[in-house]
């Protein structure tokens, strides 16, 4: 049972990672690769939070508002410039704007490893979920947060006219902006939701596990999951996590620890080979990449 | 008128500069100041920045300041050897001093040998080349040593539990730390105990959960593991989560002072060869002075690798006496023996055989919960090394 609860906890971490990633490229086609820098820039903004308040009520929501602020300004003051350019220009965009938020962490931050729950007073304890399986408190929240996240996100995407608004300009963003949508409102939107959930994410792991420039690389771990499951599709992000945490932990298990460095890439390479689009992608959207 | 005084003053300042240059001691550093393993760099050379600022404060050596260089190699192999190349070729300094990954540590090498100009590891673990019989220009402050840390550490365990245990072995997914832990595993066996397959957990590992079940499974009632802190730490603590309930010993990363009242686990012990600051020694006291006044980025007791290696500095180039060429430095450096102050169990002695030190000497501690405080468990223990 531990293995089932180990799997579902690292699917829950690559999968709210990941829908930052689908989301992005789902309405605005452009590939995110400093996801991993935002996620990281989520958490240290709790790391600042905290160092103001000490309760986690006030911490936690004013970090993820200004997460939330900070994907909407990521849009309008770079993203927006690149707006009838090649997506390969956005793309290097992305790249650059990772490199520069690096940088300005370790100068407004230092590189120094740091534990946003000590001041917070948050204590991450032991929990059996299932017979013979134990996890930490906070995964248990991540776990509940990414269920809920997804939960959220379907239901906005499919019921609300705000989400409506979001696919049409995804499906077809001339046709939308003929129709009267504004589409830089919609992707300032969608990138200021992509950075929430990434931070979200970032904050998490950080209260969890601490803090330090590591977590890029744990933002990079999941985009293997996000392609694998179709970059355009949030229930392929959900799915393709799971395949990739599934298969991770059941090879450091079974088989060699070092695998699980590998393997979410060589899954990556074998569904590009067998089907670039990804299991729930659709064709139209990697020609388009 | 007023640009042709502006251009006076100019080139004054760029004299002025010049001769300062030209009477100072230069050296230079690579260091992994930025990138993903920074936190385990960075603090040790903001603590040797401190050192020789007040050095120079101080009047310098002989009346010469120290002209410390300090490039960013962000752990990355090429741009350590793209700053060993300008520190030699353009900065001409007199001795270079790594403070990086393992990884960068072939292309400075390489370089410092074609030049003829010592090479300091003043934060990474040493390179076999510093053990006897020592290579020529390369020398090593730092606390780790292969092969005698695991010897130690296993001692301590033996001490502590017999031999008739089950050992846990975790490593990261680096040459390094690898080697350490398969060594220890022979070394155990060899003492009667009985090791698990090591561990290797990948860097960077989204959760460490998977990784300890493996340990917590195979029945573990003791964890060694020799890996950058980050392993260490989150390792044990994924066991703990799980139920665990043995007893787990890391090697004493610089991190290891503020860990250990964080985590306050009495089952959690490091082993190390450097004091802690909670000692309070006159030396913890001056670095904690010079941190305050600077103003320093991360914690003094994070330091003490950094001002160790400062130590050495200063009495190498006291030695070698001005002018000094890098021959000279070289020639100092082959013969010092440098009073550590209690950063250390002893001194750091180097011969022309030996670039390591004669003795290492290792202290183990652990957190009293009844105190509040870290203990002693295991005072300084010597190894000669042969």
């Amino acid at each position: 049972m531990q293995l089932v609860a180990n799997i579902i906890v690292l699917s829950a971490i690559y999968a709210l990672i990941s829908c930052g990633y689908v989301l992005i490229y789902r309405v605005s086609r452009v590939l995110n690769l400093a996801h991993g820098e935002l996620m990281m820039v989520g958490a240290y903004l709790l790391l600042m939070t905290a160092s103001f308040t000490s309760n986690p009520m006030v911490a936690i929501p004013v970090a993820a508002i200004l997460s939330l602020t900070m994907g909407a300004l990521v849009y309008l003051l770079l993203m927006r410039r690149m707006t009838g350019e090649s997506v390969l220009a956005a793309i290097l965009t992305t790249i650059a704007l990772g490199i520069l938020l690096r940088g300005l962490i370790v100068i407004f931050f230092s590189a120094a490893h740091q534990y946003p729950a000590v001041p917070l007073g948050i204590h991450s304890s032991s929990v059996q979920v299932l017979p013979g399986a134990r996890i930490s408190s906070l995964s248990l929240i991540l776990v509940i947060v990414t269920a809920l996240v997804y939960a959220s996100l379907f239901a906005f995407l499919r019921l609300s006219r705000w989400g409506l608004r979001m696919r049409a300009a995804g499906q077809n963003p001339l046709l939308a902006a003929q129709r009267g949508i504004n589409l830089h409102g919609i992707y300032a939107m969608v990138w200021a939701i992509a950075m929430f959930t990434g931070s979200v994410a970032g904050m998490l792991i950080s209260l969890d596990a601490g803090l330090d420039q590591t977590l890029i690389m744990i933002g990079l771990k999941a985009f293997p999951a996000a392609l694998v499951g179709g970059l355009d599709s949030l229930l392929g992000a959900l799915i393709g996590s799971l395949i990739v945490a599934a298969a991770e932990v059941l090879l450091i298990q079974y088989v060699n620890p070092l695998l699980a460095d590998v393997v979410p890439f060589l899954i990556l390479i074998v569904m590009l080979v067998v089907r670039p689009w990804g299991l729930f992608g659709t064709r139209e959207a990697l020609d388009r990449v | 008128m007023i640009s042709r005084t502006i251009a006076l003053a100019a080139a004054a300042g760029l004299l002025g500069t010049a001769a300062g240059a030209q009477d100072a001691y230069r050296i230079g550093l690579s260091g992994a100041l930025t990138g993903p393993v920074a936190g385990s760099y960075a603090p040790a050379i903001e603590g040797l920045q401190l050192y020789i600022n007040r050095l120079n404060e101080g009047g310098g050596i002989d009346g010469h300041p120290v002209e410390l260089i300090v490039l960013d190699d962000s752990g990355e192999p090429s741009r350590g050897a793209t700053n060993s190349r300008r520190l030699l070729g353009q900065e001409e300094v007199v001795l270079m001093i790594n403070a990086s990954l393992s990884s960068t540590y072939a292309p400075m090498m390489a370089d410092a040998r074609r030049a003829g100009v010592p090479l300091l590891f003043a934060a990474s673990a040493c390179p076999a080349e510093v053990y006897p019989p020592a290579e020529p220009l390369l020398f090593c402050t730092t606390a780790f040593a292969a092969r005698y840390d695991s010897q130690a550490t296993l001692d301590f365990i033996e001490a502590q539990a017999g031999t008739d245990i089950s050992l846990g072995l975790s490593a990261m997914a680096i040459p390094l730390s690898r080697g350490e832990i398969e060594a220890a595993e022979g070394l155990a066996t060899e003492r009667g105990m009985r090791p698990q397959a090591p561990t290797i957990v990948p860097p960077p590992t989204a959760d460490y959960t998977p990784f300890a079940t493996t340990i917590s499974q195979a029945g573990a009632d003791w964890v060694y593991s020799w890996a950058p802190w980050v392993t260490e730490v989150r390792t044990f603590e994924a066991l703990r989560r799980l139920g665990w309930e043995g007893e787990y010993i890391a090697w004493a990363h610089l991190e290891a002072e503020g860990e250990l009242a964080r985590l306050q686990d009495e089952g959690f012990y490091a082993i190390g060869a450097n004091s802690l600051f909670a000692e309070d020694l006159p030396v913890h006291q001056e670095i904690r002075a010079a941190a305050e006044a600077a103003g320093a980025t991360y914690a003094p007791d994070q330091m003490a690798e950094g001002w160790i290696a400062g130590l050495v500095i200063d009495a190498a180039l006291q030695s070698a006496g001005w002018p000094a060429d890098a021959e000279a430095v070289n020639a100092a450096m082959e013969n010092l023996n440098v009073d550590t102050q209690g950063l250390r169990g002893g001194p750091i002695e180097w011969t022309p055989e030996n670039h390591f030190r004669a003795t290492q000497y290792y202290r183990v501690y652990r957190w009293n919960a009844d105190e509040g405080a870290i203990d002693v468990v295991q005072d300084w223990a010597a190894y000669t090394v042969e």
